[in-house]
């Protein structure tokens, strides 16, 4: 539901300005703070990092706050090399992954928040439940009718090549928390990483339930709140474009009418 | 809030799953006769400057432009209704202020359609 004004507990009030080291080449990073235990209002901390003590990524930045400065920054994070999607949040004003976002990329501060208009379960941390909820309800699987064949399924190289720009979609969540569309109705509306996903399995030669996969996403809100912003394939921080999938979904809406 | 057994259902539907895409069909198709009928619009409005009353009632006589004048209400109106209907149903939830605003959308977008309709078959008949 859109939402133009915040609620007074989401207004953000000014934070700590942690002690800035007397050496060194320095960064500040202004960090969103945030614990809902504590029934405070959230606050934007502002931390001086070391460059010449860390590694050039944003990633590298927050865990040199929290390892030597703040133990209490909470953040995801695990592969650091842009493959498992965990450290997705908004730096700089766009969403990105802080492990592959340099930052050489800023010029000045640094502001660091998480995910937009997604629940936050503490500090950058976002409660990502009702996107896996509904990356679950597009069945991201093989779906097959016909009898298991002796050996694999196979593919023509043809067939193979229109996953590309598909299968490599991490589920950070940067594209659809990007959307305007999934601000507002983020609990009916897909949104571009799962119609993204869903793309990639009606076009996958092997698959045989095509008819039933554009059954489950043909719906007002599931499919049709894109409107073609675009946001999504500017922030997609792996090259993807999941607005032109969507546009081939309803393509092959539009098509099965005349079928 | 929808519960997250709801949203995990593939089956799940949030409104008519076939009029979505007929809807999606004829905002595509409308917006793309309304570039043309933007130009005859342009071209109507460039030959009727200056023009007398005279002038003005012969050209709408002329039954390929009274023909694409009716079709240029229709489908301007039609796109303008699904439109607004994107933007009601972006942004506003609550049902019964939904419903209301949808209903208004289509008394004016149709209304508009009928009165120039109207409009246009008085300046063919009456002139």
């Amino acid at each position: 539901m859109a939402e133009l004004t915040l609620p007074k507990n989401s207004r953000i009030r000014p934070g700590k300005i942690w002690p800035r080291p007397t050496a060194g080449r320095l960064t500040e990073f202004r960090v969103y703070r945030y614990d809902p235990d504590s029934g405070e209002t959230p606050r934007l901390d502002t931390y001086f990092v070391d460059r010449d003590d860390c590694g050039p990524m944003i990633l590298d930045g927050l865990l040199w706050i929290k390892n030597k400065v703040d133990p209490t920054l909470t953040l995801r994070r695990s592969c650091r090399e842009g493959i498992c999607g965990s450290c997705s949040m908004n730096i700089g004003g766009a969403n990105t992954l802080a492990c592959t976002k340099g930052m050489d990329d800023y010029t000045g501060a640094i502001s660091v928040y998480p995910l937009p208009h997604m629940p936050v379960i503490k500090d950058l941390v976002p409660d990502l439940s009702t996107f896996y909820e509904q990356h679950r309800s597009i069945e991201p699987w093989l779906k097959t009718v016909s009898p298991m064949p002796e050996k694999e399924r196979l593919q023509t190289r043809d067939d193979r090549e229109k996953l590309d720009g598909l299968y490599e979609c991490i589920l950070c969540a940067c594209c659809s928390t990007s959307c305007p569309s999934y601000w507002w109705n983020g609990e009916k509306y897909l949104g571009p990483a799962v119609l993204l996903q869903a793309y990639r399995w009606l076009i996958d030669s092997r698959d045989e339930a095509a008819e039933e996969r554009l059954d489950n996403l043909e719906d007002p809100f599931k499919l049709y709140r894109c409107h073609t912003i675009m946001n999504c394939a500017k922030v997609c921080p792996k090259g993807l474009n999941p607005a032109k999938a969507i546009a081939e979904i309803k393509q092959m809406m539009a098509k099965r009418e005349f079928a | 809030m929808i519960d997250k057994a709801a949203i995990s259902s593939p089956g799940t539907h949030y409104g008519d799953p076939k009029a979505a895409t007929r809807l999606f069909r004829l905002q595509r198709l409308t917006g793309a006769l309304n570039i043309g009928f933007l130009a005859f619009f342009a071209w109507l409005v460039l030959n009727l400057a200056g023009a007398d009353r005279a002038s003005m009632l012969a050209l709408f006589h002329n039954p390929v432009v009274a023909i694409l004048c009716g079709l240029l209400l229709v489908s301007a109106g039609l796109h303008m209704r699904i439109g607004m209907l994107e933007v009601i149903e972006d942004y506003v939830a609550t049902p019964a202020r939904n419903h209301l605003a949808v209903l208004i959308n289509d008394i004016v977008a149709y209304g508009a359609i009928i009165l120039g309709l109207l409009a246009l078959l008085k300046l063919l008949i009456w002139g």
